[in-house]
């Protein structure tokens, strides 16, 4: 390859003739943004993101598809570049109408992750939800409680005909009531330890908040708290039957568990001094709440019988006493949460009559709804729209009554409520014996001077509202090294406003103790639907299920004249689940990995810049896996062009043009109704979340782990990434590596993860008895099988085990059969009957990386994208990319393949037209005889047998395709040098295959570059059956059984002399001889195409084991059932179709007591053989019996077609 | 002595103003009277002004007849084909005596229309009288080779004539020295500027010289087909072409051995676009050609190197074709004589708009706007102020009338901001509001934006919704400059010519019409009086009779007044339908 010369941002750099700079700059690892290029798929150039300049063009140029050239000077950062790549994003945004984020999440002051944990929930992964909601909150039980919920507020069900919000703080509640029961509760990762101190003073919300932060980042916290318990106004403030003290104190233990210290009746400025601190600590965090409570604020307000209402609340926590109210009246003055907490506390101390005076009306008070509710019921009367001017005392100065005026509303005043102002001449008294000011609160920095004639480097100050003065973004007070936090900072708020403000002023503090600059958390762009329009009802109406909120199960009013918690809780996990389901999951699906997002933040896009016109539309979810949403399309067409040059379906396409042009299927409205194979590779390729998977349940989203594994589902053997949470799988991807160097993935990998979900696994061994399965141990189980195969005659006995199976499960079941238990019979369903053929058909394949290089490619079958998707992708973007013709040779006229390739032959058997092609080539010795003289055995008896046959007969039973067209096929592959059939074993018969491959031999192609046959298997270990001997024809090696190798094999084992098979398992179970039956993660009854047949067969067998991962048909008829691990939870090996032996670690632990080759080994020993559980081990010894030599080709013909498989391929996934 | 022949002008602008109808006439009292002439047809002669023209043929000469409806064709027949009497007043141009419309003619020298209201279009015989296929006998008969051919293009300085303006040869010669098993020949006839019809005219009047012009590039280059991308919407070019096609493959110029060149295998085919303007972009009409959705495709590769189907490919406009065989035959000396140093040879110009003489011109190259507007197209329609031009169509951009003394070759145009485009000139007056054209200009741009590139897609709209926001007097301050940082991005960072071309209606008007946009915006007026939310209606108060019309008809009675008193106009509720001024009888409604 020619090398070039280029200046990338003034430094020389090298790419390769035929680069693009974007590959070029990319090599170099310089970053250069883009949303519609994708490596897959030939360069578009539409979103304009990636333009650079290059000196000499007059125009920028996108580094996607310009090419480099000798001497090009390109410039991929500059102002012009910056700026142009802003605009781009600007223009895309004014017409991505979609949230990143959803409202709940941008409404809570700490944005915690209301649909992330919602979604944990939903799957029952509380603990998983609290460590999601504790990296921002680490009280989510009590704010589970007491918060005042204005993510319920924003919540979008609220537009809903049900008109409530989804029970955001219910859940939070439920979940962290079910972690703070659980055994297994969540603690955070601790960080190494820093070696750090931090003093933390006032234990309320904000300081434990920080400590929780800071301790999870290795430094070490001391908490000094003035009062003798932890939780200021938690506790103080709030009475018990809204947030009982024992709950309180179950998160700060949480918090005191991790290692923070909390210092008691220590009160900075009395009796513990700053110099002190300063001298013991790094830094400080000052949280010390709004400590004062105030008056009603008018004459009078000084008579006895006036209080503070934090003041009495705190009294009654502080002396453990409550007040005795009997008889008396007692007024209420404010409309907050304290108010409340006042009236329905007094309500409790017995009071007569309780009246809660508010200057605005119930619209307007800023108590939690469900709390003026509540107080309704227990009693509390309220006077709206009045407010007091005058409390009138008696001689004695005591309270006597309140001189109330009447209010009514009128402009809005800067809070956007309406202000209330007072009705002349309205005033009227009202006798009350006891008032309770909820009006405010005050901050009160008492230890001022003190700070501040010990601190160095700065001064702490008070604003103008006596609170302390802290930087607004990063709540440094005026001396390095002291935060500030919480209500001292905000004057009174809440307690989701202070453990935001702990999240600051931790981060600051981690960042200053680090000795870092102290800089704000990194900008985020987020696109917003109300950056486009204030959301109505009309857009949400009717589009969901309608499903009424659940609400709390709460005391009843009557029995509440005590301190009892009043809420209590979900009732059950089902009823939190359900409750889930109301989430209408606002925020995006790709939050955490969209490229447009992405670059936004990079290039501080601004979606409000170019506001007009903008799309809308409805989101399909007709396909039951894909689902497309235009208004967060960006028109990169990667989706499109990715189905039409990758997977070659041309499902997906652009419709109308200019502004209006939106994706969608090619043909009809439904990517139903196209040809669209449900590979997955548009979702793969979409920048955004436009195209997403249309999931059964809640993804969050939420972060992934990951789990490598082999492709389950076909035998490709390619890399798949599992994502999950908690082990519940949300998503797969395609992993990028020398097998699979685009990443690609097909259906059944792409979405059928949800098998990994399911909650029926088998994880005890179970025994049939009177009909009913019971559980036993393993010990009982494996005691049970090893005397029944003791006692059961060994040619009675026989093992099947399928290709879902590891190399090393392979390799001990048909060593435990051979060897222990002395049985010849040995097989897999997948090969059951099928007769010779399939074993050394896939020796020649042709490399799957040469497929680039075929000049032509015929397909044989019908499934080929849904059973080997990484082949079809192969295929078809060699047909796009080269423009190669493909074509398809089928007997299924309705292929979903015919639509894709450029023609079809339809014929009605394979084996006959295989066979015709090859006895027209014989007959007219077009055969290449120097390369079958070279290479193979067997071609003169070959030869002179199909010579004998009737060539016209075998033209008519190959059907559809007509003679000249048959022989046209013949002699166009013989001529051509670089083509390729492609087939799946499970679509072809045995003589047929052997018929194709007898072609390829003619034709003299196997050997040859790009030029033969790929024969594919099934499963994904099919291969292995053959390689570890678990077959009826074959040993460990794949090697036909012989009396060599037998002896072989009986060495090693160290054991006598192996059984020899003389029938064939079909006759054995047709004659009902077989009386113990072994079989290994397949399920022939579930699988079968004639049900019938095999149900009859396995319920003949007087001993059925059936050992799988899930309950199957098969197991349903079994006698005894072991859990079977899967591949996932070993170390083991799989061997792919194209023979790539790939090893694999075990991703998650194994759900038995034994895992698989735990309990084979306890039988291989019981059978006094050597044998060992450790996988590595296990494979060892099976390729120490591998062949040493290759055999020579051989021509093999049969004079019928044989069998085909009587199990039917399932592409409907589970 | 000849027998008088009667030539009817059947182009789409005759057939638009009746000329099938005349012509029908025309045949019917010959058949009914038994008259001896020769009925024939013709094409467009360019005097889209007087059309429907007939033109009569005798042993007197040549009379071009304007205006011909068929009451004059009856007496056109009556007075001067039996009686031979030339009815003067009627003629507009003929060689015997002068006509005012003469000048129309003067200036003008017509290489690509050489045949254009000479010929019936439909007539192979009466082109190769006139010379068709010429040229590539020529070629046949003197043995040039390939080179040669392309030395000839090359020295005559001919430059694409679709906008581009690049050198014709050098085009060929770049897809001549790009081996390939297959290459290919597109005439791109996808025009679709609003006000243009250049090369509708050329394939309507002579589409065997666009033939040729391709089959010699075919020659050239070694293309064995070619392709005609023309729009749906000629009817009358697609048939002629059709026809011509029909008749060059019976008389040997298509198919095997062309010409008698033995080894030159050349045909073509027509492809119908269905009317996308970027299909006019030669990597979108490829893509259209191939079946693909019309959208471009990042250059290079150029279609020399891999055009159609992958394989080298030369792409050239009608008229660029159609001057081809001329050259050839005339010699690449004889076509570089017209013209200024770096644009050779002649243009053709579709004059439209507030033109007195609206119709097609060749003139050549180095002609000043000047006298193209008021020499040859005889000045402005009623008399009103000349304002600007807009060359180019909506890729193109606006020169005021004080440069009318630019020279129209393609450096002297882009010099200003305008581009020369492919030949559409839309001459404004006084009247026209340039805002209110920019805004039309892309609004037509914006509507054709294929949508593939984020700035073409989306910039030209949200330039388009401030623009449109400015002629409803919603403009605020900031508008121009956003309008500027748009258009300026827009350009920089677009993949075809579509986008780096729109908002060259707004940038040439933002330069030279700057206090119209102000005046919009900070005034809120509308100076030519074409935005309606900026008008005012007044009544003049002298003028006013009180006749009450206006006061019954105003659709929302914002006019009040008594019989013969002055009437009112209440702005609050006048909604500037302008029902009362259209219906005002004396003129006492003035607009401001």
């Amino acid at each position: 390859m020619e090398e070039l010369n280029i200046i990338l941002n003034g430094k020389p750099a090298r790419g390769l003739k035929g680069d693009t700079i974007l590959n070029a700059a990319t090599r170099y690892g310089i970053e250069i943004p883009t949303l519609c290029n994708d490596p897959r798929i030939e360069p578009y150039s539409s979103c304009y993101i990636c333009v650079v300049e290059v000196e000499g063009l007059r125009t920028l140029q996108p580094a996607c598809s310009t090419r480099i050239a000798e001497g090009m000077r390109v410039e991929t950062e500059n102002a012009r570049v910056k700026k142009a790549r802003k605009m781009a994003l600007d223009l895309l945004l004014s017409n991505h109408y979609a949230d990143c984020m959803a409202p709940c999440k941008q409404t809570c002051p700490a944005g915690v992750d209301v649909q992330g944990y919602i979604s944990l929930i939903e799957k029952g992964l509380y603990k998983e939800a609290i460590g999601l909601i504790k990296e921002v909150n680490p009280l989510p039980a009590i704010c589970g409680r007491v918060c005042v919920r204005p993510c319920e507020v924003a919540c979008r069900r609220n537009l809903l005909d049900e008109g409530a919000a989804v029970g955001i703080d219910y859940l939070k509640r439920f979940a962290a009531d079910q972690d703070l029961a659980s055994p297994d509760k969540y603690v955070p990762e601790i960080a190494p330890s820093s070696g750090r101190k931090v003093a933390i003073i006032g234990g309320g919300p904000g300081g434990l908040s920080a400590a929780y932060f800071l301790q999870t980042k290795g430094h070490q916290c001391d908490i000094y708290e003035a009062a003798p318990a932890a939780g200021g106004w938690l506790r103080y403030g709030i009475p018990e039957y809204r947030l009982p003290n024992d709950l309180l104190q179950k998160e700060v233990d949480n918090i005191t568990e991790l290692g923070a210290n909390i210092f008691y009746h220590k009160k900075l400025g009395e009796n513990l001094s700053y110099r002190e601190i300063k001298d013991q600590y790094d830094a400080t965090i000052l949280t010390i709440g709004s400590q004062t409570g105030t008056g009603v604020g008018c004459e009078g307000d000084d008579a006895e019988g006036v209080y503070p209402g934090i003041v009495f609340l705190k009294n009654m926590e502080v002396t453990g006493q409550k007040y005795d109210f009997k008889g008396k009246t007692v007024a209420v003055v404010g409309g907050g949460n304290t108010a409340m907490d006042c009236c329905r506390t007094s309500i409790r101390c017995g009071a007569d009559r309780v009246i809660v005076v508010y200057r605005r009306t119930e619209k307007e008070m800023p108590a939690n709804p469900i709390e003026i509710h509540e107080s309704k019921l227990e009693g509390v009367e309220y006077m709206f729209l009045t407010n007091p001017t005058k409390i009138n005392k008696d001689d004695s100065g005591k309270l006597k009554s309140m001189t109330l005026i009447r209010m009514e509303l009128g402009e809005p005043d800067a809070s956007g409520r309406r202000r209330p102002v007072p009705k002349e001449g309205s005033e009227f008294d009202v006798e009350v014996d006891i008032i309770l000011a909820a009006i405010g609160q005050k901050t009160d920095v008492n230890f001022i001077s003190d700070i501040n004639a010990f601190a160095e480097g700065g001064e702490l100050k008070v604003n103008r509202w006596g609170d302390i003065d802290a930087d607004k973004t990063t709540l440094q007070t005026g001396i390095p090294g002291v935060f500030a936090a919480g209500d001292g900072v905000t004057g009174p708020a809440t307690l989701i406003e202070a453990i935001a403000q702990a999240k600051v002023a931790s981060r600051s503090c981690d960042q200053y103790l680090k000795g870092l600059p102290l800089v704000a958390a990194p900008y985020e762009f987020l696109s917003k639907r109300d950056n486009f329009r204030v959301q109505q009802k009309e857009e949400y109406a009717h589009k969901y299920l309608h499903q009424l909120r659940q609400e709390m199960p709460v005391l009843d009013p009557a029995g509440r004249h005590n301190f009892c918690e009043v809420e209590l809780g979900y009732a059950s996990e089902e009823i939190a689940r359900q409750e889930t389901a109301r989430c209408l999951e606002c925020g995006c699906v790709e939050y955490f990995t969209c490229k447009l997002k992405k670059h936004a933040t990079t290039y501080g896009a601004e979606q409000k810049k170019f506001n007009g016109e903008f799309k809308t539309y409805e989101v399909d979810f007709s396909h039951p896996y894909i689902e497309i949403d235009n208004n967060k399309c960006i028109l990169c067409s990667r989706c499109v062009r990715i189905c039409r040059e990758v997977v070659g379906a041309a499902a997906l396409g652009l419709v109308n043009r200019g502004f209006q042009t939106y994706v969608a299927p090619a043909m009809g409205n439904s990517l139903t109704e196209t040809h669209c194979e449900s590979c997955g590779m548009c979702i793969s390729a979409c920048p955004t979340a436009a195209i997403s998977e249309n999931v059964p349940f809640k993804p969050g989203p939420v972060k992934l782990e990951s789990m490598e594994c082999i492709d389950p589902f076909t035998s490709e053997g390619f890399k798949v990434k599992l994502l999950h949470k908690g082990g519940f799988v949300m998503r797969a991807e395609g992993v990028a590596n020398d097998l699979n160097p685009e990443g690609n993935i097909g259906t059944q990998a792409k979405f059928g993860y949800h098998l990994f979900n399911r909650t029926d696994r088998i994880t005890k061994p179970m025994l049939r008895e009177n009909g009913r399965f019971r559980e036993i141990s393993f010990d009982e189980a494996l005691q049970v099988l090893t005397d029944k195969l003791k006692s059961t005659n060994p040619a009675a006995v026989a093992f099947f085990a399928g290709g879902t199976l590891t190399n090393e499960a392979l390799y001990q079941v048909q060593k435990l059969a051979r060897g222990g238990v002395k049985t010849p019979n040995v097989h897999s369903f997948l090969y059951l009957g099928r007769r010779k053929g399939y074993e050394e058909i896939t020796r020649d394949n042709v490399p799957l990386t040469q497929i680039r290089d075929a000049k032509r490619i015929y397909l044989v079958g019908e499934n080929l994208h849904l059973l080997n998707p990484l082949v079809n992708h192969l295929v078809f973007s060699t047909r796009f990319r080269a423009g190669i013709p493909v074509e398809l040779v089928t007997t299924g006229a309705e292929a979903r393949l015919a639509a894709k390739v450029d023609k079809v032959h339809t014929v009605k058997s394979y084996f006959h037209f295989f066979r015709a092609m090859n006895r027209m080539i014989l007959a007219e010795g077009l055969q290449n005889q120097m390369y079958i003289d070279a290479h193979c055995d067997g071609f003169a008896g070959y030869r002179e047998q199909m010579l004998k046959e009737d060539y016209q007969q075998m033209l008519q039973l190959a059907g559809g395709c007509d003679q000249q067209c048959t022989e046209n096929i013949a002699r166009q592959y013989n001529l051509d040098h670089e083509s390729i059939f492609i087939f799946n074993l499970s679509e072809v018969t045995a003589a047929a295959a052997l018929e194709i491959k007898n072609l390829a031999l003619l034709t003299g192609k196997p050997g040859k570059h790009a030029a033969g046959l790929i024969a594919l298997r099934e499963q994904p270990n099919a291969q292995g059956i053959f390689d570890m001997g678990m077959h009826e024809r074959f040993l460990t090696g794949g090697v036909y059984i012989s009396e060599e190798h037998q002896k072989r094999v009986a060495d090693a084992w160290k054991t006598g002399s192996l059984p020899v098979p003389d029938k064939c398992l079909t006759d054995l179970f047709a004659e009902e001889t077989l009386q113990t039956v072994v079989i290994m993660s397949e399920d022939p009854v579930g699988k079968a195409k004639d049900q019938e047949e095999i149900h009859r067969w396995l319920s003949k067998v007087p001993f059925l084991v059936v050992s799988d991962s899930y309950m199957t048909e098969t197991a349903a008829l079994a006698s005894l059932i072991i859990p079977a691990s899967l591949p996932l939870e070993l170390d083991g090996s799989f061997t792919s179709t194209q023979r790539i032996l790939q090893q694999f670690q075990a991703q998650k632990a194994p759900v038995s007591d034994l895992n698989t080759y735990q309990w084979l080994h306890k039988l291989l020993v019981a059978f006094g053989l050597h044998s060992s559980g450790e996988p590595s081990e296990i494979l060892a010894e099976a390729l120490s019996l591998l062949p040493v030599t290759r055999p020579r080709a051989v021509f093999t013909s049969r004079k019928e077609d044989t069998p085909a498989s009587r199990f039917r391929f399932d592409s409907s996934l589970k | 002595m000849g027998k008088t022949q009667v030539i009817v002008g059947l182009g789409s602008c005759g057939i638009a103003a009746g000329a099938g109808k005349v012509y029908d006439k025309i045949r019917a009292i010959r058949e009914v009277e038994k008259l001896d002439f020769e009925l024939k047809k013709t094409s467009c002669v360019g005097m889209c002004f007087r059309e429907p023209l007939v033109e009569v043929i005798d042993d007197t000469g040549h009379y071009i007849y304007g205006e011909v409806n068929e009451a004059r064709a009856v007496e056109l027949l009556d007075r001067h084909v039996v009686n031979h009497e030339v009815i003067r007043d009627y003629v507009v141009h003929t060689d015997l005596f002068a006509t005012p419309d003469d000048s129309f003619f003067r200036g003008q020298v017509k290489i690509a229309l050489r045949n254009c209201g000479q010929i019936d279009p439909e007539s192979i015989e009466e082109a190769r009288a006139k010379g068709a296929y010429k040229a590539i006998a020529m070629i046949a008969g003197k043995g040039l080779t390939p080179e040669q051919v392309i030395q000839e293009v090359l020295d005559s300085g001919i430059r694409g004539r679709g906008g581009g303006g690049f050198p014709t040869g050098m085009k060929w010669r770049f897809a001549f020295n790009n081996k390939a098993d297959k290459k290919y020949v597109i005439c791109n006839a996808d025009e679709g500027d609003p006000g243009a019809f250049m090369d509708r005219s050329l394939l309507e009047g002579d589409p065997h010289a666009v033939l040729e012009g391709m089959i010699i590039a075919g020659y050239a280059i070694g293309a064995s087909e070619g392709v005609i991308y023309c729009r749906a919407e000629y009817p009358l070019a697609l048939k002629r072409l059709d026809i011509a096609i029909g008749q060059a493959r019976k008389n040997g110029f298509l198919g095997t051995d062309v010409a008698g060149i033995k080894g030159f295998n050349f045909d073509l085919y027509v492809k119908e676009g269905a009317g996308a303007f970027v299909c006019g972009e030669e990597t979108a009409l490829m893509a259209s050609v191939e079946g693909k959705r019309g959208m471009p495709t990042k250059r290079p590769p150029f279609p020399a190197e891999s055009g159609l189907w992958k394989k080298p490919t030369n792409i050239n406009n009608v008229e660029t074709y159609g001057n081809i065989p001329w050259i050839i035959l005339n010699g690449a000396a004889a076509y570089a004589a017209y013209g200024t140093e770096k644009s050779k040879g002649t243009k053709v110009f579709a004059l439209a708009g507030k033109i007195k003489n609206g119709g097609l011109v060749e003139v050549p190259m180095g002609i000043t706007i000047n006298d193209i507007i008021y020499k040859l197209g005889g000045g402005i329609k009623g008399n009103k102020q000349f304002k600007a031009v807009q060359l180019g169509g909506p890729s193109g951009g606006c020169i005021p009338a004080y440069l009318g003394e630019t020279i129209v070759d393609y450096d002297s145009v882009n010099a200003t901001g305008a581009i020369m485009g492919s030949g559409g000139m839309v001459v404004m007056d006084e009247t026209t509001c340039m805002v209110d054209m920019a805004r039309f200009f892309l609004d037509f741009t914006q509507k054709e934006s294929c949508g593939k590139c984020t700035f073409c897609r989306i910039g030209t709209k949200r330039m388009l919704e401030i623009l449109e926001r400015i002629c409803s007097g919603d403009g605020h301050e900031g508008d121009i400059e956003m309008l500027g940082e748009l258009a300026h991005q827009i350009k920089d960072s677009s993949l075809c010519g579509l986008g780096q071309t729109a908002p060259n209606p707004v940038l040439t008007t933002i330069k030279y019409f700057r206090d119209e946009y102000e005046a919009h915006i900070n005034q809120k007026k509308c100076p030519a009086k074409v935005c309606k939310n900026l008008l005012t209606y007044e009544i003049i108060p002298e003028a006013c009779t009180g006749c009450m019309v206006c006061a019954k008809k105003c659709p929302v009675e914002a006019i009040t007044g008594n019989k013969k008193e002055v009437h009112f106009i209440h702005q609050d509720k006048c909604i500037k339908c302008g029902d009362c001024y259209s219906r005002c009888k004396f003129e006492a409604i003035r607009l401001i």
